[in-house]
């Protein structure tokens, strides 16, 4: 089951992913790294402990699957750009929209814009995704 | 009195890669590697990404991995290859074929680039996981900057952190 099809319209909005983070949601056991720790982040010239990338991106990709179902485990694609840090106790949230609609060998693909806003409206993670419909 | 910012110099695991040392086109390594059960349970709480394929059951037979499980492996290779803290700037990625537990991928990575933009440094390096009957897994090109702080900032101290972790998810 999947949100996307070969009917959706270029312009539809993808459904929305959010999670509040906290320091817990770092922390791998005692280690202190610049995901949760003060002082190691500081020494790296960061303000504070930030998330880890993967980690925040995680919410494009339970917006993607969710959209594309098996289009994004075979054959789904995205190229995402970590525009500012995220710290540890922000919220999150994936957005996106579909961009456009390629029609190919391999069947047809839409392509999406997605991001990711923290709580003060700015966008955190940019980038393009695209996947495969039936 | 504006604060003296510095780029660390080394950590734990010894002195931190500089720009010079990366090259560009260099093979980083190639590991073999085996998703298990218990690694996808891993992944899907770590990213509180739940859903039936991953845990119970798929169209493929069986449980697949979320496919961001795939962030590690080339991480390692890089982190074998170079000390390089960093932080993540770009993420390319392609998921060809899903990823299955108890299946041996085959991951080989290479520097495709390295640039200065705004006064820091950024290493590119791409890989490909192929599974047994050589087909390809996932393709992925991942760009890491190497200091938050700018390049014109010396070099000196001890980081606390360090890029290079266990291998393991």
């Amino acid at each position: 089951m999947s949100v996307l099809s070969h009917a959706s319209d270029v312009g539809l909005e993808l459904p929305e992913f959010a999670c509040q983070f906290t320091l817990a949601h770092f922390k791998r056991g005692d280690e202190a790294t610049i995901h949760t720790d003060m002082a190691a982040a500081q020494r790296e010239g960061l303000p504070a402990p930030v998330a880890t990338g993967p980690q925040v991106a995680a919410l494009i990709f339970r917006q993607l699957r969710t959209c594309f179902g098996r289009g994004w485990i075979e054959g789904g694609r995205c190229e995402l750009t970590f525009r500012r840090p995220v710290y540890v106790t922000d919220f999150c949230v994936a957005r996106g929209l579909v961009r456009r609609r390629e029609e190919s060998a391999e069947g047809i693909r839409l392509h999406c814009d997605v991001w990711i806003e923290n709580q003060a409206g700015e966008k955190v993670i940019v980038g393009t995704a695209s996947g495969l419909v039936s | 009195m504006e604060e003296q910012r510095a780029r660390v110099a080394e950590d734990a695991h010894g002195r931190r890669a500089e720009f010079d040392d990366i090259v560009v086109g260099q093979v980083l390594g190639e590991m073999d590697w085996v998703v298990t059960e218990q690694m996808i349970d891993t992944q899907c709480a770590i990213d509180a990404d739940y859903d039936v394929w991953y845990s119970l059951s798929s169209p493929w037979g069986g449980r697949i991995a979320p496919p961001q499980i795939s962030y590690r492996p080339p991480r390692w290779l890089l982190s074998r290859a170079f000390n390089v803290r960093g932080l993540f700037y770009r993420w390319e990625m392609e998921n060809v074929r899903p990823i299955r537990p108890g299946v041996t991928l085959h991951v080989i990575a290479r520097v495709s680039d390295k640039y200065v933009k705004n006064e820091r440094e950024f290493i590119v390096y791409e890989a490909e996981a192929t599974d047994p009957d050589h087909q390809v897994v996932f393709r992925t090109r991942r760009t890491h900057v190497l200091d938050f702080v700018e390049r014109t900032a010396q070099r000196a101290g001890s980081g606390i952190d360090s890029g290079v972790k266990a291998e393991r998810i």
